[in-house]
């Protein structure tokens, strides 16, 4: 029973942020599932939302110019992956980790030392003060509301020309460029919006504890990828609408599923095994004949002659 | 109207094994052309093709469309003139993507993809139609993701987005030749049927000498990169197999099963 009383207390805490996180986890699927674009580059463009947040509001930026900005330094991240990729066929993964490592240095730059406390600073969750709700319940309602927002742009978006557009350029990129499609286009703005997502979590995080650290991407990419395994588990991958609801929905089973973990005394440092144990299950779960339908990829391609 | 002009290109060059894929060929194609290209393998079918979609750059020479000079076009830009429909049913598709989006996406070879709705009511409604031509049951299953289909099928799909928003140039790269005959037949008349419906100006490979003879009014014969020979009218209506493969300088199986 402690651990149960214990998990629910944590509750509010780990839902802000699984709805903080779940933006990152959308920044990983995007490239991944939507594009074909395995990518690593979060793990960079996170802290460097965060980076560029903290210095913003220091300057005196108001809360949410602040996030945009840290949005679009993300943004150009991702583009940058996006290019270095597309222009010297460097590997999709190696030109994010390259661009996640010269983001380090940059964020130092940016930042001018290797934390920076904002706790005095103007925030987003200020505006819902009115509410008099409690610290974490505010945060639930503000970043529920903009990952709602988010989910429903994007489901419009995706059910534009454009957004077609896009996905075909993921789903078969000769025959996309064959159709008029300008895949360079659409990579970079693809590769970019999830890097601009991922630094407004960044942003949005950096808000929400108060202070910005070069190190707060270390890891960020893992969880983001085993709570999107769990959300396709969950969600399937059916349709656009379904495979955009799994990074939402994966954050918060995620979250949840750690914070399980802790609350049953699981010490920190052990949290790691657990999620590669999370994202293993999950890979491996079709493969041994209990996956759900739909959810997950299949071990094997069905056999075609 | 297609012209090719002195099209040059080396693969591998200064390599020991480099190969002259093209040279110096030149073709000119009327509007309403059907031309069916032959020649062996290495004869630079497939480079001329990739020459005239822009999925490969010349090293010389120029490609016009409709007088318009699209040698430096990339493949995106040039797909406002040129649809393809390849040997792999594979590659004319988006798998993931349902049989509507894929129709959507031929659209935007004509109307470049904008910020507004895609599949709206007006267009499944032309696309249910467009498909029922073929009569293999697709119209009714818009939203059925590709990967379902079979080869066949997704050939035929292939082909009815080729042939949507009626392309300057049609190219068809042994568009039949991974189907078993049943269906490749069933493809190829549905084919025929397109290009004489919408007089589309078409280029297709083939290895079946009989197929050669039988379709299109002029016959193209590539060899070493440039056109060997080139049957028209009067001509190609005398030409029998044992001629045309009388030209091959090398004889594979392929072709001698083909005719």
């Amino acid at each position: 029973m402690d651990i149960l009383s214990a998990w629910i207390a944590l509750i509010p805490v780990t839902l802000a942020q699984s709805l903080i996180l779940s933006f990152v986890v959308l920044a990983v699927m995007l490239p991944f599932r939507i594009l074909s674009f395995p990518d690593l580059t979060s793990e960079g463009s996170y802290p460097l939302g965060g980076c560029v947040c903290a210095v913003a509001l220091v300057a005196g930026v108001p809360p949410l110019p602040a996030l945009l900005l840290a949005a679009a330094a993300g943004f150009l991240a991702g583009c940058a992956t996006a290019f270095i990729h597309l222009r010297f066929r460097i590997h999709t993964l190696l030109a994010g980790i390259l661009i996640t490592t010269m983001l380090y240095s940059i964020n130092l730059r940016i930042m001018g030392k290797a934390n920076q406390p904002v706790f005095q600073e103007a925030k987003v969750y200020d505006w819902l003060s009115g509410l008099s709700l409690n610290g974490s319940w505010t945060k639930i309602v503000l970043v529920g509301a903009l990952a709602l927002i988010t989910y429903l742009a994007l489901n419009l978006w995706f059910a534009t020309e454009r957004g077609t557009a896009m996905r075909a350029v993921g789903a078969n990129s000769d025959m996309a460029e064959a159709q008029g499609i300008n895949v360079w286009r659409a990579t970079i703005g693809g590769i970019g919006l999830a890097g601009a997502f991922s630094a407004f979590g960044g942003g949005l995080m950096v808000q929400s504890q108060g202070f910005a650290d070069v190190n707060m991407g270390l890891g960020v990419l893992i969880n983001a990828l085993a709570a999107l395994m769990i959300g396709e588990a969950i969600t399937g991958r059916r349709t656009v609408r379904h495979q955009l609801a799994a990074p939402f929905v994966g954050a918060v089973v995620y979250y949840q599923l750690i914070s399980v973990c802790l609350a049953a005394g699981l010490p920190p440092g052990d949290l790691k095994i657990a999620t590669g144990v999370f994202v293993l299950v999950m890979l491996a779960a079709p493969t041994l004949g209990f996956g759900r339908k739909g959810g997950g990829a299949p071990a094997k391609e069905s056999f075609k002659e | 109207m297609l012209q090719i002009k002195d099209a040059r290109r080396v693969f591998f060059r200064g390599l020991p094994d480099e190969k002259v894929a093209l040279d110096g060929l030149s073709l000119t194609l009327d509007r309403g052309d059907f031309a069916v290209v032959i020649g062996s393998n290495g004869a630079g079918k497939s480079t001329m093709m990739n020459a005239v979609s822009g999925a490969l750059m010349l090293d010389k020479g120029s490609v016009h469309i409709n007088g318009e000079d699209v040698t430096a076009m990339p493949v995106h830009a040039r797909a406002r003139h040129v649809a393809r429909v390849f040997q792999d049913p594979m590659k004319g598709t988006a798998a993931s993507m349902t049989i509507a989006e894929n129709m959507l996406l031929a659209e935007m070879r004509q109307n470049p993809a904008r910020l507004r709705r895609g599949l709206t009511h007006a267009r499944r409604e032309a696309y249910r139609e467009h498909l029922s031509y073929l009569g293999l049951g697709l119209e009714n299953r818009l939203d059925t993701p590709v990967s379902l289909l079979s080869g066949g099928q997704r050939q035929s799909l292939s082909l009815v987005m080729a042939v949507s928003g009626e392309p300057d140039i049609l190219l068809l790269d042994e568009h039949t030749a991974a189907l078993d005959p049943r269906t490749a037949d069933l493809v190829l008349n549905a084919t025929l049927r397109a290009v004489t419906a919408l007089k589309l100006t078409t280029m297709m490979v083939t290895h079946n000498m009989a197929h050669a003879l039988e379709y299109g009014n002029r016959i193209i014969m590539l060899d070493a990169g440039r056109v060997l020979l080139e049957l028209t009218g009067e001509e190609k209506a005398r030409a029998t197999v044992p001629d045309l493969i009388g030209h091959f300088s090398v004889k594979s199986d392929r072709m001698l099963l083909g005719a």
